[in-house]
């Protein structure tokens, strides 16, 4: 596919899963970067080329909210598509991510063809 | 409100899409009663229209197993990976949760989940709260899901 993927969630499981199933859904890239957090997802974004963002919601330091609020005032990676990967799936903070940019969410827990469902569109 | 059966359709949920899993539910246990014998407890707490706590319970051997199965490989030890993981499972059945209560037009907000491991521990109750515990099983062994809470008036 040729692009670089961030994963970002405070659980190390859970990068793992997407990951997995990135790969079990057919939508291969050429490097998985991760990040812990918002803070440290902003680290990787200023360093590293990032085609897609998967992130997140409730997330200790900096949230997903914040990590989409922060790098909408950021030149350099407002324009990197975020989608994000939650249990959160109320219309108010699902609607807050999609007025800071987030093109889409995924509800956890998920199977690889219902990553394949909302990323494989925007992917092709 | 048939919480106890919220419970149960969101564990079962968690399992056959993360972990392509079937579990044999057990009868749930409404106020005391049905306590198995853990090795680790992940738990999260909840705010907003109700005050509580979810909690899940699990002996070591489940704990790995569950862990394995998400992680595609074997887990000898109860490590970071196994408390990440066991977090993991009970903060999916909260978010599952909070669907179910939003149908009963409860609106929950879900903390970030804790784990702990011990040989000896218990986990302390909330006075005046509601207590629905569910057993479930699973090759490796039993564990417990277990909601405490209040409707806030």
């Amino acid at each position: 596919m040729g692009n670089n993927v961030l994963l970002v969630d405070d659980s190390s499981t859970m990068r793992k899963i997407v990951g997995r199933s990135l790969r079990q859904a057919g939508l291969d890239f050429d490097n998985i970067y991760e990040a812990a957090d918002g803070l440290l997802a902003l680290e990787v974004l200023e360093k590293e080329s990032v085609d897609i963002v998967l992130s997140d919601i409730n997330m200790p330091n900096m949230d997903g909210i914040s990590f989409l609020r922060e790098k909408a005032n950021r030149a350099n990676m407002k324009d990197i598509p975020v989608f994000m990967i939650s249990t959160e799936t109320g219309d108010d903070i699902i609607g807050e991510a999609k007025a800071l940019g987030a093109k889409g969410a995924i509800k956890k827990p998920f199977t690889p063809d219902m990553v394949n469902e909302i990323l494989g569109p925007f992917l092709k | 409100m048939n919480i106890g059966q919220d419970m149960i359709d969101a564990t079962t949920d968690v399992f056959s899409t993360m972990l392509m899993m079937d579990l044999v539910v057990g009868d749930p246990v409404e106020g005391k009663g049905g306590e198995i014998l853990s090795n680790i407890t992940s738990m999260l707490g909840l705010g907003g229209d109700i005050r509580g706590m979810l909690a899940v319970h699990c002996p070591a051997k489940v704990a790995m197993a569950i862990t394995g199965g998400f992680l595609g490989m074997d887990v000898d030890e109860l490590d970071e990976d196994v408390k990440d993981a066991i977090g993991e499972i009970a903060n999916m059945v909260a978010g599952n949760l909070k669907v179910a209560f939003a149908g009963y037009d409860l609106k929950i907000e879900l903390a970030i989940p804790t784990s702990i491991v011990g040989e000896s521990y218990r986990v302390g109750g909330m006075l005046g709260a509601r207590r629905v515990a569910v057993p479930f099983n699973m090759e490796d062994g039993q564990f417990l899901v277990e909601l405490k809470y209040i409707v806030n008036s």
